[in-house]
């Protein structure tokens, strides 16, 4: 038996019959012990699959599938430049889809073609500001043609205000005060492939998040000349997207807030990101962005906010569609819609951003410095830790606070590789009302939200 | 094969009589007519063929590939009550079409076979209060 051949069968080997799978592959017999029994033979195994050694493999819990295999190859590094293609190249049915999209980066991962949503590997959310071409992208309905003339677009205010307001991109950026904040936007969704059994819809791994300066006015500012009413309590948000159906009598989505997060003066109505015009794929010419929550609040290519007297209830805003367990239930089990509330800050997450995911390092390499970024929805975050040994001991990260509110924490660290082999290197976070990622992904819910396990990510040293 | 192509062509005419209804209330409310996706995105082109043979396949692709990918189905791993309950969501919040009958047997014998609930390996944490 090559190791080719265990590699490219690995996965249905063990699907299939994941006893025979353990014993064939790694020599461990199940029900030897409860951690489960490496032998020798089946230790060398794994360390072949993994083109190495394995320091602390006593660590290794039954069951456990090395992060080199376990996780997508996609977050290996994309070649920078394309390889010569050999000539009549079957399509690639295994591995990643890599986007191809004008002034998008080839390594962002295709999650889903109609809709069209893509994830950032975590290594390239490497740089303090996310770049536009490095940004994920995430759409529920056909993606509209960019606005002709962006500065006539007319956004309605309307619902429990004194007076209805429609007003145009161009007075907004007039009539208003600008300001520019660097600001997390992450899908809420963020998260949703660690559950166990599979969560329902796209399966994001950590990279539905990134961090730009968004550009624009308050949104509270906006809806003052509109004149709340008493009554006003919940916002209700529509955009100019059409349904997948074609059907334009059906929303693709309309979310909301409380008021109180959309008179935040951190909560925007923007058309600039990192300096330039709000792409049309990131919901330009204008949009909202509520930092901190669930990106599907932050209405792109908006076109009208509906001031309520009650709690919205538009597409995405009922049953288990963007909400989280009151009390919790048990995984994979029927769901009573009584016990969901709904899903506001987004929970505290922290990626290793450099080195990449199935990086190797030189033989005799003893130390390795680790990059990454840490955020928390509306809270900060207090402390970043890592390992290197599966999480036997932890050391402090060095984190530099956020340069505005509800930007990412960068955090720094450098790991010790005691000899050449396998390591895994994770990261957890702790926010700021001590709350930390946890080994799981918490609290299973139908659609999987609040999913924030550690970041693990496996470099080979020799 | 009668049969199949008798579903395909209905799964047509669906496909028109809801792009037909979207083109009549675009028309009442002023938006522009429905439109493809942007022209500097291309979906993938899929196959049922590239999933999963089982029997179902043909009605189910049609059924989903009406409004999305089927890829998006594929990522998916559900017991056959939550792909019950994802017939009706889709019913309720996408309007599609009710699937009843036999017809919805066979569309979930299909999802329960092809996308069943797994995790990678089909080990490791089991959880002792789940009844499938």
């Amino acid at each position: 038996m090559t190791n080719k051949k265990i590699e490219r069968s690995l996965e249905e080997l063990y699907r299939d019959d994941p006893e025979r799978a353990d014993s064939m592959v790694l020599g461990r017999k199940s029900g030897m012990n409860r951690r489960g029994f490496l032998e020798g033979t089946g230790l060398a195994a794994l360390g072949g699959l993994v083109g190495g050694i394995i320091p602390f493999s006593q660590n290794i819990p039954e069951g456990f599938i090395p992060a080199a295999l376990a996780q997508d190859k996609s977050a290996a590094p994309a070649p920078t430049t394309p390889a010569p293609a050999p000539a009549a190249a079957p399509p690639a049915k295994k591995g990643p889809q890599f986007l191809d999209f004008p002034g998008k980066d080839k390594g962002l991962i295709v999650i889903g073609d109609r809709p069209l949503v893509a994830e950032t590997p975590e290594n390239l959310l490497n740089d303090d500001t996310t770049p536009i071409n490095k940004f994920f992208i995430r759409n529920n309905g056909q993606i509209p043609d960019a606005a002709k003339e962006p500065d006539k677009w007319k956004i309605t205010i309307d619902g429990e205000v004194n007076k209805k307001v429609e007003i145009t991109l161009g007075e907004l950026k007039t009539k208003f005060r600008a300001q520019t904040q660097r600001m997390v936007l992450e899908c809420g969704g963020n998260g949703r492939s660690f559950y166990t059994p599979p969560a329902s819809g796209n399966q994001w791994t950590n990279g539905g998040a990134g961090c730009a300066e968004w550009t624009g006015v308050r949104l509270g500012d906006v809806l003052k000349t509109a004149g709340l009413k008493p009554s006003a309590i919940y916002t209700a948000h529509y955009g100019s997207d059409l349904h997948l159906s074609g059907d334009a009598s059906r929303p693709t989505l309309s979310r909301g807030v409380r008021l109180a997060k959309a008179m935040d003066p951190n909560s925007l109505i923007v058309w600039a990101m990192n300096g330039q015009p709000l792409p049309a794929i990131h919901g330009g010419p204008v949009r909202l962005v509520y930092p901190g929550w669930a990106g599907s609040a932050s209405h792109k290519w908006l076109t009208r906010i509906w001031i309520r007297d009650k709690e919205h209830d538009g597409p995405g805003m009922t049953g288990t569609s963007y909400r989280l367990t009151i009390k919790p239930m048990v995984p994979g089990d029927k769901a009573d819609p009584k016990n969901f509330k709904i899903l506001e800050s987004m929970p505290v997450r922290s990626v290793i951003t450099n080195p990449a995911n199935g990086t190797k390092l030189a033989a005799g390499t003893r130390e390795v410095n680790l990059r990454g970024a840490s955020w928390a929805g509306d809270l900060t975050v207090r402390r970043v830790d890592v390992s290197s040994d599966f999480g036997q001991s932890w050391q402090p990260a060095g984190l530099a606070p956020p340069k505005n509110k509800y930007d990412w924490q960068r955090w720094t660290a450098s790991v010790k590789l005691p000899t050449d082999g396998y390591y895994e290197i994770w990261c957890r976070a702790t926010d700021s009302a001590g709350k930390m990622q946890p080994h799981v992904a918490p609290y299973w819910n139908p659609s999987g939200y609040g999913g924030n396990p550690f970041h693990r990510i496996a470099v080979l040293v020799g | 094969m009668k049969r199949q192509e008798g579903r395909a062509a209905s799964a047509a005419c669906l496909i028109f009589a809801i792009c037909l209804a979207g083109l009549l209330a675009a028309s009442v409310v002023g938006f522009a007519p429905a439109q493809s996706q942007a022209p500097d995105f291309t979906p993938r082109d899929e196959a049922p063929e590239e999933f999963p043979d089982h029997p179902g396949r043909h009605d189910t692709f049609y059924t989903c590939t009406a409004c999305h990918a089927f890829g998006l189905v594929a990522q998916q791993g559900m017991s056959r009550a939550r792909w019950d309950g994802t017939l009706d969501f889709m019913t309720e919040r996408h309007g599609m079409p009710k699937l009843e009958g036999k017809e919805r047997e066979a569309v979930l014998d299909y999802l329960e076979r092809a996308f069943p609930e797994r995790s990678p390996t089909g080990r490791g944490w089991q959880n002792p209060f789940l009844k499938q």
